[in-house]
C-alpha cells in the first residue's frame, strides 16, 4: 500500500495547519470569545473588589490586539539584541500571537509573559541560552521568567512547531539562480521551453514597478546580462526576507496563510515580474488552483502591503493601556511566581501530606483485614 | 570335488548335492527336514545362492561366505572375488557377457532375494530421490495423482527398459529444473526423520515409566496388606476381641483400598490428559505437517508504504548559491557524509508546502462539518493527518 504525499499534503499533517489556521471569519470570533470570557471574568471580581469604575474601564479587543502587537514588536528588538537567528524572533512572536487567541491580556498581562515566550521559542529553535545568563541580560528574576511557561505550553496546546517561510525563501532564491545560469529542474505539466530558452527570458523580464520593493536598479546600459540577473534575485531575496521579517510577523498572515504562500508573497511584493515568470515556470496554465493560487498571493501581498509600521503602538500609548490595564485586570493571576512555585510544590504542606498518607495506609490495612478474615469481633483484630 | 558339480544358474531347485544320491524313498522327507537345519542356509529355488559364479568356491568349504552385488549390473559374487578383482582398482565383470566396469566400493550385500526386486528397488531408490514432491504442494489431489502418475511412467519405463535415453532426459531434465526444490524436500525429510525417532524415544520412555509405576504400586499393596496382617496380631495379641479386631481390620483394608484406587485414577487421569495433549499434538506431528513455504523476507520500509513526491520542484543535484556551494567543500561536514541535497531538498519542500492550501476554504469545511454532526464521518480524510506519519518536513 503505496500512498504518495505532496508537499500540500506533508502541510496539512502540521499543527500549525490543523490547530492555528483559522479563517479571517474564525480568527474573529474566537477573539471575541476570549474577550467576552474575560469580561464576564472582570465583572465577576469586579463586583467582589467594589471597584467603582473597574467595570466602566475595560480594554476594547482592538486595544488588546494593539497591546499585543506591540509586544511583539518589543520581542522582536529584543531577539535582535540578543542577536539571535530570525527563527527564534518568528517563533516567539507567533507563540505570543497564539497565547493571546485564548488568554486575555487582562488575565496574563504581555509584560510579564513575553520573556518568557521569548525563552520558549530560543529553547525551541535550537539557540539555547542557560536561564541564569538571560535573565541576567534582560535583568529580570529567573522566577519570574519561569513562572508563566506551563500556563504558555497549556495555550500553545503543546505545540510548539511553528512552520517558518525562511527556510523556503531560500530554497526559491537557489531554485531562481540556477534558472538563471540556465540549469532548471522541470516540474511535472508545466510547459517551458527548456533551461536555455528559460534563461534567455528571465534576460528580457521588465523591469520591477513602482510598487516593488527591490532595491535593484536595471543598468545603465540598457542591456541585461546574467550577472545582473543575479543581482536582481538577490535584491528581491534581501527586500522579500525584510518583509518577512517586518510586517507578516506583525500582522495576523500566519493564522491565515500558509507560510509557503507567505514567502512567494512577500516575493511578490519585492519583484512582481520575477516572481510571475517563477510561478509560471511551477504552476501548470491549465490547472484550476493556479487562479486560486495567484488569487491567495495576491491577498495574502495586500496585507502586507497595507502594514506599516505607524500601526504599532509607541511608548506612552503603551503605558497608557498598561495604567488602564492595571487597575481592571485578574486579581488571581497577579502573583505569577507565587503560583508556579505552589503548583511545583503540591498543594498542602509537607506534614499534612505525610498525615494524610498515613491514615490511609492504615485506612487500608484495616480493609483488607476485614475482607479476608471477616469483620473483627468486638473491636480487636481479626 | 565332483560332489560340488551343481549348476550355477538353475531356477529349479536341486537336490541338496551334498547327500549325494541317497534318500530313496524318503528323499524328499530329507530335502523338507533338511531345510529345517539350522547349521546352514535353506537353498533357495533359484538353486544358485550358495556357489560363487566366478569362482565356483561354496558355502560348505567357507562358512564365511558372503555374496556381494553391484548395482551397476547387479551379477553376484563372492567376497574374496571382489576383493581380488577390484582392489587394485576399477575393472571388469568377471561374468562372460558382461563388459561393465565396476568399483570396488558400489559392491554391498543383497536385500532381496529376487535380483530384480534389487534392481527394482534401486531404481525406484534413485526416482524418488528427484521426483520428492509433497502432497501438501500441490493445488488437489487430481494434481497429485497426475504427477504420481507421471512419477510411476518414468519409474515403468527405467525398470522395464522402455524409452530409456528419453526417460533418462526427462529426468535429468526435471532435475537441472528443481534442484533447489528437492533439496528442500530432501532437508524436510530428513528432519520429519529426526523427529519421528526422537518422539519413538520419548514414548518407549514413557511406556517404561509406565510400567515402574505399576510395579511400584504393587508392592505398595503389598506391604500394606502385610501390615495390616502385622497390626490385626498385635491388637489380638494385646487382648482386643477377636471379632471387632477382625472387622476394623477388614474396614481398614478396605478404606485403604478404596483411598489408593481414587489416587491411582486421580493419576491415570491426569496421565490421560497430558497424554491426551502429547498423544493428539504427537499425531499431529505424525500425520500432517503443514510446510509453509518460507517467503524471503521483505525489506524493511521505514516509510511504512509512504512515498513523498514534489509536485512543485524537482530536485537538481547542484546549486549554484555560494552558501551551499561553501558548505560542499567545507571539510568539516563533508567528512560526516552530509549531503547537501538533504538541505537544498528541505528548502525547496518548505518553499512549496501548503502552496496549494486554501485556509479559509478548508478551515470553513471543516468547522462546518464538526457542527453538523452527522457529517463527521465524511470528513477530508486528509484534513487531520497525524503527525505522527511524517517526521518534520520543513
Amino acid at each position: 500500500m503505496t500512498q504518495t504525499l505532496t508537499e500540500d499534503d506533508l502541510y496539512r499533517a502540521s499543527t500549525q495547519f490543523r490547530l492555528w489556521s483559522f479563517s479571517p471569519e474564525s480568527l474573529a470570533v474566537l477573539r471575541q470569545k476570549t474577550h467576552e470570557l474575560a469580561r464576564e471574568r472582570g465583572r465577576q471580581y469586579g463586583s467582589e473588589n467594589n471597584d467603582a469604575d473597574g467595570m466602566a474601564d475595560h480594554l476594547s479587543k482592538e486595544e488588546e490586539l494593539q497591546l499585543v502587537q506591540r509586544y511583539c514588536e518589543q520581542i522582536r528588538t529584543t531577539s535582535d539584541h540578543f542577536k539571535w537567528p530570525v527563527q527564534v524572533k518568528a517563533t516567539a512572536v507567533q507563540y505570543l500571537r497564539r497565547f493571546y487567541l485564548s488568554n486575555s491580556v487582562r488575565t496574563y498581562p504581555p509584560k510579564e509573559v513575553y520573556k518568557t515566550v521569548l525563552f520558549l521559542a530560543c529553547k525551541t529553535e535550537a539557540t539555547h541560552m542557560a536561564l541564569p545568563e538571560y535573565a541576567r541580560r534582560i535583568s529580570t528574576a529567573p522566577e519570574v521568567i519561569l513562572a508563566p511557561e506551563y500556563k504558555i505550553m497549556q495555550a500553545l496546546r503543546f505545540t510548539l512547531d511553528v512552520r517558518q517561510p525562511y527556510r523556503g525563501l531560500k530554497g526559491v532564491l537557489m531554485e531562481m539562480l540556477n534558472m538563471a545560469q540556465g540549469m532548471v529542474g522541470q516540474v511535472e505539466g508545466v510547459e517551458t521551453k527548456g533551461a536555455k530558452q528559460l534563461q534567455q527570458d528571465m534576460l528580457l523580464l521588465e523591469q520591477p514597478g513602482h510598487h516593488d520593493r527591490t532595491p535593484w536598479k536595471a543598468p545603465s546600459s540598457g542591456k541585461m546580462e546574467v550577472k545582473h540577473i543575479t543581482d536582481r534575485i538577490n535584491a528581491a531575496y534581501s527586500a522579500a526576507k525584510a518583509l518577512l521579517d517586518g510586517p507578516a510577523l506583525l500582522t495576523d498572515v500566519y493564522f491565515l496563510y500558509t507560510s509557503s504562500q507567505i514567502l512567494l508573497a512577500a516575493l511578490h511584493l519585492a519583484d512582481e515580474p520575477l516572481t510571475s515568470f517563477y510561478l509560471n515556470t511551477k504552476l501548470p496554465l491549465t490547472s484550476d488552483l493556479r487562479p486560486r493560487i495567484l488569487g491567495t498571493i495576491a491577498a495574502c501581498a495586500d496585507i502586507l502591503q497595507t502594514f506599516s509600521t505607524d500601526q504599532i503602538l509607541t511608548k506612552e500609548g503603551r503605558d497608557g493601556l498598561e495604567a488602564r490595564l492595571e487597575k481592571c485586570r485578574d486579581p488571581a493571576t497577579r502573583d505569577l511566581v507565587k503560583a508556579h512555585a505552589a503548583a511545583k510544590r503540591g498543594s498542602e504542606s509537607d506534614e499534612e501530606e505525610k498525615i494524610r498518607k498515613r491514615k490511609a495506609a492504615r485506612e487500608k490495612h484495616e480493609r483488607e483485614g476485614d475482607d479476608f478474615f471477616g469483620p473483627s469481633i468486638g473491636g480487636k483484630k481479626g | 570335488m565332483s560332489r560340488f558339480a551343481a549348476p550355477k544358474t538353475s531356477p529349479v531347485s536341486k537336490r541338496d548335492p551334498r547327500v549325494g544320491g541317497g534318500g530313496g524313498p524318503d528323499g524328499e522327507l530329507h530335502n523338507s527336514m533338511r531345510g529345517m537345519s539350522l547349521r546352514a542356509p535353506m537353498p533357495t529355488n533359484t538353486g544358485n545362492a550358495e556357489v560363487c559364479p566366478v569362482c565356483k568356491s561354496s558355502r560348505y568349504l567357507n562358512s564365511s561366505l558372503r555374496f556381494l552385488v553391484n548395482p551397476e549390473c547387479y551379477h553376484k559374487m563372492c567376497e574374496s572375488c571382489v576383493d581380488r578383482i577390484f582392489s587394485h582398482g576399477p575393472a571388469q565383470c568377471p561374468i562372460p557377457g558382461c563388459r561393465r566396469t565396476l568399483r570396488k566400493h558400489r559392491f554391498r550385500e543383497q536385500t532381496f532375494e529376487d535380483i530384480q526386486v534389487e534392481r527394482e528397488v534401486d531404481i525406484r531408490k534413485k526416482v524418488q530421490a528427484v521426483f520428492n514432491k509433497r502432497e501438501e504442494e500441490f493445488e488437489s489431489l487430481r494434481d497429485y495423482n497426475d504427477y504420481l502418475n507421471d512419477v510411476e511412467d518414468i519409474t515403468f519405463n527405467l525398470v522395464n527398459q522402455i524409452d530409456v535415453e528419453e526417460t533418462n532426459r526427462r529426468f535429468e531434465a526435471y532435475q537441472k529444473v528443481n534442484e533447489k526444490e528437492i533439496e528442500e524436500n530432501a532437508q524436510l525429510a530428513q528432519q520429519e526423520k529426526l523427529s519421528f525417532t526422537a518422539m519413538q524415544k520419548a514414548e518407549r520412555h514413557q511406556a517404561r515409566e509406565r510400567r515402574e509405576a505399576a510395579r511400584r504400586e504393587e508392592d505398595d499393596e503389598r506391604r500394606e496388606v502385610e501390615e495390616n496382617k502385622r497390626d490385626a496380631l498385635n491388637r489380638l495379641a494385646s487382648g482386643a476381641d477377636p471379632e471387632t479386631v477382625a472387622k476394623e481390620g477388614q474396614q481398614v483394608q478396605l478404606k485403604k483400598r478404596m483411598d489408593r484406587q481414587a489416587a491411582t485414577e486421580r493419576q491415570r487421569q491426569l496421565q490421560a490428559a497430558s497424554d491426551g495433549r502429547n498423544g493428539s499434538s504427537n499425531f499431529i506431528v505424525k500425520g500432517l505437517k503443514s510446510r509453509q513455504k518460507v517467503e524471503p523476507e521483505a525489506p524493511i520500509d521505514p516509510f511504512g508504504g509512504l512515498r513523498i513526491s514534489s509536485k512543485y520542484f524537482t530536485l537538481q543535484d547542484d546549486y549554484i548559491w555560494e552558501g551551499i556551494q561553501d558548505t560542499k567543500k567545507d571539510v568539516k561536514h563533508v567528512a560526516g557524509g552530509y549531503d547537501v541535497r538533504d538541505y537544498t531538498q528541505r528548502s525547496l519542500c518548505a518553499a512549496f508546502s501548503g502552496l496549494g492550501v486554501f485556509i479559509a476554504d478548508e478551515i470553513s469545511e471543516r468547522d462546518r462539518a464538526a457542527q453538523n454532526s452527522a457529517a463527521i464521518g465524511t470528513i477530508r480524510a486528509d484534513i487531520g493527518l497525524k503527525d505522527s506519519l511524517m517526521a518534520d518536513a520543513v
